[in-house]
């Protein structure tokens, strides 16, 4: 497996986590330090059932995906309903992400293998099946965002209380983000289970969630393909700057504080990433160019 | 054995109070959290560890520098990044972002500047310890305790006496309208953030005593945030209260079933009360604002 080719597997495992937490941080308002443990989650389920089960690969990330949809409704629950503050939601997923570790690395069944991890997977994760599915979850991220219910985020997010006297169930969108960027975390994890072969629950930490969370900010907080381009620029610029790769994480810090500082609605803002106008511009262009031939073969004929 | 327990719950207790004071400090005012308060609470430790390294400083003047160097840096966080961000208007999940900008940021900062070596508080006065029949108290916990009661009537008084802290309370009830009648609520956000981030520095201070300074110490902030969560966002009592509660179950769970869950009590703790009291022990009801 070539180096570049390993970059770009990474790159788009990175880039399904992200298109998840964008849904959630873009579209909800709210954010979380703890997105890891759903990778964590997916990783395990993913891993379990190929290895001990002999599940084929694509259900197995399914199956991990659902395992940490799940795992997110017990988190989600409390602390989403009711009026609390968004805040709180943020120290909750902290606390779950923490508790996800500490129990995984305390449980001593061989299926999860203690503080040991999970080892010895089949390399399952190859580039192209990965560039599929990174395509897959971009293409879903933004069908969510442009249907009906990512536009009740929307409104639950820029004002809750006016969205709920117009009837919106506040409780019912932000669960709903939350379950499906959870999903595709936990099919992230389950990737990323099946390309390093062996899982340990302390690659899963705050550390992981700080940079999903910083592609999304710097990719722009109200957009699919800003944050899933941030993540590629992200994961490739430390292979490019080895020499700096010990302050990667206070230079991630920085990003965060000077994008809300100078630009806080992130480098897309709200604006997507399309082949659209594109395509508009090259089909308007060649109209044009068959009007031109009508109207000459138009005088010709006269 | 259960009164050695509840001493040292008390004085962990306290450390989680103070933090949990300054959350609700800067909450009732700005209504938003700084998460940042874990890298002030570190670099306070850091003052007071310096000041005894370099310059052989007694123990309280090192203590007073560590308020000083943490109550600084909360002044330059809210002078360089929150107040030009608040005025912008900027919504309030930008603020949180930046303050777990600043979360990242300093601590890795840190760790890459002085290693991330965990070093023991160096004064030999706080390691000694008391007797007291079968007791034994470190002076560090009599010390922390003391302290904090200190620095909590100090804040009572400041809040409740003073012209400024009813500025500051007025600002809390609501800071448009407390602006109108003239007050600077520029200066009062100077004043809250100053005074959060000395509590934080004298928290650090006594955490760095009681177990030992290193660059990632501020993850303890955290749990000052769920004590402020579960005491009622905004209010100070409830901080108090719901800090030294989550301080004795902590050393309870560690000590009677299993060290390994400790840190899931707070978070268990928080979503409990979620559940029951969603407004946490003392808090008011949310206002609807529209």
């Amino acid at each position: 497996m070539g180096y570049i080719e390993g970059i770009m597997i990474s790159a788009c495992i990175n880039i399904v986590c992200v298109a998840g937490l964008a849904i959630l941080t873009g579209y909800t308002g709210l954010f979380s330090m703890g997105h890891a443990c759903f990778l964590c989650l997916g990783a395990y389920t993913a891993g379990i059932l190929t290895k001990f089960f002999g599940v084929p690969y694509l259900i197995a990330l399914l199956a991990g995906g659902g395992t940490a949809a799940l795992f997110s409704l017990v988190i989600g629950i409390p602390t989403l309903r009711g009026k609390m503050s968004a805040d709180c939601f943020t120290i909750a997923t902290f606390g779950f992400g923490e508790a996800t570790r500490v129990v995984m690395a305390n449980i001593n069944h061989p299926y999860v293998g203690g503080a040991l991890g999970l080892s010895g997977l089949n390399t399952d994760t190859t580039l192209p099946k990965a560039i599929v599915i990174a395509a897959i979850a971009v293409y879903f991220a933004r069908n969510y965002a442009k249907s009906q219910h990512g536009k009740l985020a929307i409104a639950v997010r820029d004002h809750a209380d006016a969205s709920e006297l117009i009837g919106v169930n506040i409780f019912h969108e932000k669960l709903k983000a939350l379950a499906i960027s959870a999903f595709f975390c936990g099919v992230g994890g389950g990737m990323m289970a099946h390309y390093y072969t062996y899982i340990v629950p302390n690659i899963f930490g705050g550390t992981m969630s700080t940079n999903l969370l910083t592609a999304v900010v710097l990719g722009g907080v109200c957009s699919v393909t800003g944050p899933v381009l941030a993540t590629s620029v992200l994961t490739a610029t430390p292979e490019v700057l080895r020499f700096m790769s010990n302050w990667r994480l206070p230079m991630y810090g920085l990003v965060l504080i000077l994008t809300m500082r100078i630009r806080p609605e992130g480098l897309m803002g709200y604006r997507e990433l399309s082949v659209r106008p594109l395509i508009r511009r090259l089909r308007k262009k060649a109209g044009k160019h068959s009007r031109d031939k009508e109207v000459q073969h138009g005088s010709f004929g006269d | 054995m259960i009164v050695q327990q509840l001493i040292t719950g008390i004085s962990i207790g306290s450390v989680y109070a103070l933090l949990a004071v300054g959350y609700a400090l800067v909450f009732s005012v700005f209504n938003f959290s700084n998460f940042g308060f874990g890298p002030v609470m570190m670099l306070g430790a850091f003052g007071a560890l310096f000041a005894i390294e370099k310059t052989h400083m007694a123990l309280f003047p090192a203590i007073l520098t560590a308020l000083a160097v943490a109550g600084l840096i909360s002044l330059l966080m809210e002078i360089t990044i929150y107040r030009p961000m608040r005025q912008k208007k900027a919504l309030k999940v930008y603020l949180m972002i930046a303050a777990l900008g600043i979360n990242t940021c300093v601590p890795n900062f840190c760790i890459q500047v002085w290693g991330g070596a965990v070093r023991p508080f160096p004064s030999d006065w706080a390691k000694a310890v008391i007797r007291i029949g079968g007791v034994v108290v470190p002076r560090a916990d009599v010390l922390a305790a003391v302290l904090s009661i200190i620095m909590l009537v100090l804040l009572w008084c400041f809040l409740f006496r003073t012209k400024l802290g009813l500025g500051i309370r007025a600002s809390a009830f609501d800071s448009n309208t407390a602006g109108l009648m003239g007050i600077n609520v520029n200066r009062v956000a100077a004043v809250i953030f100053l005074l959060s981030g000395a509590t934080a520095g004298l928290a650090g201070c006594f955490y760095g005593m009681k177990y030992s300074v290193y660059p990632n110490m501020g993850v303890v902030a955290t749990k000052g945030f769920v004590s402020a969560t579960v005491g009622g966002l905004g209010s100070l009592p409830g901080a108090v209260i719901s800090g030294l509660l989550l301080g004795f179950l902590e050393t309870i769970i560690s000590a009677y079933v299993s060290t390994t869950y400790r840190d899931l009590v707070a978070y268990g703790l928080l979503v409990i009360v979620l559940i029951i009291k969603p407004n946490g022990l003392l808090g008011q009801g949310a206002h609807d604002k529209l």
